[in-house]
């Protein structure tokens, strides 16, 4: 539980900072937003249409950009890998040597990036951090299938999941997920496009609690409905936190830490 | 009548429900009893088909643990009545010779398009797994190990690859148990990460089949039991595949 934790902890900070799922800090944790400034890796942003992308979704996407424009929403941009320098020293610290020697974990990448456009998981997400909502915008591919012609029970958990994680990460910076129910309705016809409406319900003491539904284009056809509880990673063990910081040294990380 | 129902077997895939589907319970034939049926869903849906490929085996990604508890349970489908569960690339494959009902037939599907948990076909970068059932106890247990193409939290698998997997083998052995076909609710708790590369261990059980509802839970952790990965339960609604005609 301690490593995990610490992984935990580590790496949803490394994979939010500036990214989908980013963790919204207040103005003074502006110095641990600067030490993720310096990452190495320059990564692809995945959030942005392709060829794949159905008219629906293009459509949609565009929708969204536009009330971009008056900063009451943003767009997150999502990438195929964490942080790669910060993922080997945690790898190091965390990860049993015979599982980070294996060639494959050097190849690992973000699940719900991992696929050739347009056969899995495309999707947006759309942040509303004064209403403390997102909006995801999911196209689900030829590989999520469950039922034949539908979208897979499992793709919707995932990004269900998801956007979650954003929704909650507006308010409760580095989270992780404690309990996801979902409820299906209708089936999702693959490669089909859905709207994902997250909102935080409630935040009780460290616990951050949020509902979604899962509806078409035209917001006729609900498909599924979700509740999820959501605790930050520094209330699951902060002596591993704590412990983890000293592992890494960095000052402003440690700031971050005990904030939280 | 009593002759379709003990055919129906087979898999089928998983989720969603079909519009109000309370009120759905398409044609289910009461006298298609779930004792005596689960034989002959696992005779009719566990047969080896030569021409497809079946992912359900040992390959060359598969650590020790996966491999050495792969054959305890080998060895458990000669002596003890489990059964090892195919798994091809696509549910269709799954349903030969049978059709989905006609809410959910609308929808077709094309033959390159891939089951969610075998989406990724090279070895050890996805889903590496393979599930058993005890058809006597309507329970299953499924090696699950995750690949680098599954990871969420750096080192340790995606949570909803984890939900993707359970609901496959709630899917599985809902179908198996009683015709379980669609998934109407699903829940999961999660307690620790799972480091890619190792095995977790699924244990799934049939709780209780009720008013067409069959409800499952599972619990997920290392193969020492020392460690707890997510705690799922799984309602599912009970629904009979059509034969297809023999013009299709």
């Amino acid at each position: 539980m301690l490593r995990s934790c610490t992984a935990g902890l580590r790496s949803l900070w490394a994979l939010r900072g500036r990214r989908e799922g980013a963790a919204r800090l207040s103005a003074d944790l502006q110095p641990a937003r600067r030490l993720f400034s310096t990452e190495k890796a320059v990564h692809k942003d995945w959030a942005l249409p392709n060829p794949s992308w159905s008219k629906d979704l293009k459509l949609l996407f565009d929708q969204f950009m536009k009330k971009c424009e008056d900063g009451s929403w943003e767009r997150l941009p999502s990438c195929k890998h964490t942080c790669t320098y910060k993922s080997e020293d945690f790898k190091t610290y965390f990860l049993d040597p015979q599982l980070v020697e294996g060639e494959g974990l050097s190849q690992a990448q973000l699940f719900t990036r991992g696929f050739e456009d347009g056969l899995g998981f495309e999707y947006v997400i759309f942040n509303n951090n004064d209403e403390k909502r997102t909006v995801c915008l999911f196209q689900g591919g030829p590989y999520l299938q469950g039922i034949p012609g539908f979208l897979h029970g499992g793709a919707i958990a995932t990004m269900i999941d998801v956007a979650f994680g954003s929704c909650a990460a507006i308010s409760g910076g580095a989270v992780m997920t404690a309990n996801l129910n979902i409820n299906f309705k209708r089936p999702v016809p693959l490669c089909s496009v859905v709207v994902i409406h997250s909102q935080l319900d409630k935040l009780e003491g460290r616990k951050l609690f949020v509902s979604c539904n899962v509806r078409s284009v035209d917001e006729k056809t609900l498909y599924s409905e979700a509740t999820g509880k959501k605790l930050p990673l520094a209330i699951l063990s902060l002596v591993s936190a704590v412990w983890g910081v000293f592992v890494w040294g960095g000052v402003e990380l440690v700031w971050f830490v005990l904030v939280f | 009548m009593l002759r379709r129902g003990f055919q129906m077997a087979v898999i089928l895939g998983h989720h969603g429900t079909l519009p109000g589907a309370t009120h759905l319970l398409p044609r289910f034939n009461p006298a298609s009893a779930f004792g005596s049926s689960t034989e002959s869903l696992v005779s009719r849906f566990c047969q080896e088909m030569t021409k497809t490929k079946n992912y359900a085996l040992p390959n060359a990604s598969w650590g020790p643990d996966m491999l050495s508890l792969y054959h305890e349970f080998l060895e458990k489908t000669k002596t003890d009545g489990w059964v090892r569960v195919p798994s091809f690339r696509s549910n269709r494959d799954h349903i030969r010779g049978f059709k989905l009902p006609l809410e959910l037939s609308a929808n077709s599907d094309k033959s390159d398009w891939r089951l969610f948990t075998r989406c990724i076909e090279r070895e050890g970068q996805g889903f590496e797994y393979v599930i058993f059932f005890q058809p006597s106890e309507k329970k299953s247990v499924c090696l699950f190990q995750p690949g680098p193409c599954l990871e969420g939290v750096p080192g340790f698998a995606h949570g909803g690859s984890l939900a993707a997997l359970i609901d496959e083998t709630f899917s599985k052995t809902a179908c198996l148990s009683g015709e379980g076909l669609l998934t109407l609710n699903f829940n999961i708790r999660f307690k620790n990460l799972i480091p890619l590369g190792s095995l977790a261990v699924l244990n799934v059980n049939v709780e209780k089949i009720e008013d067409q509802k069959m409800y499952l839970s599972c619990v997920t952790q290392s193969r020492d039991q020392q460690t707890v990965y997510a705690k799922a339960s799984g309602t599912f609604l009970q629904m009979q595949l059509e034969e297809e005609s023999s013009q299709q």
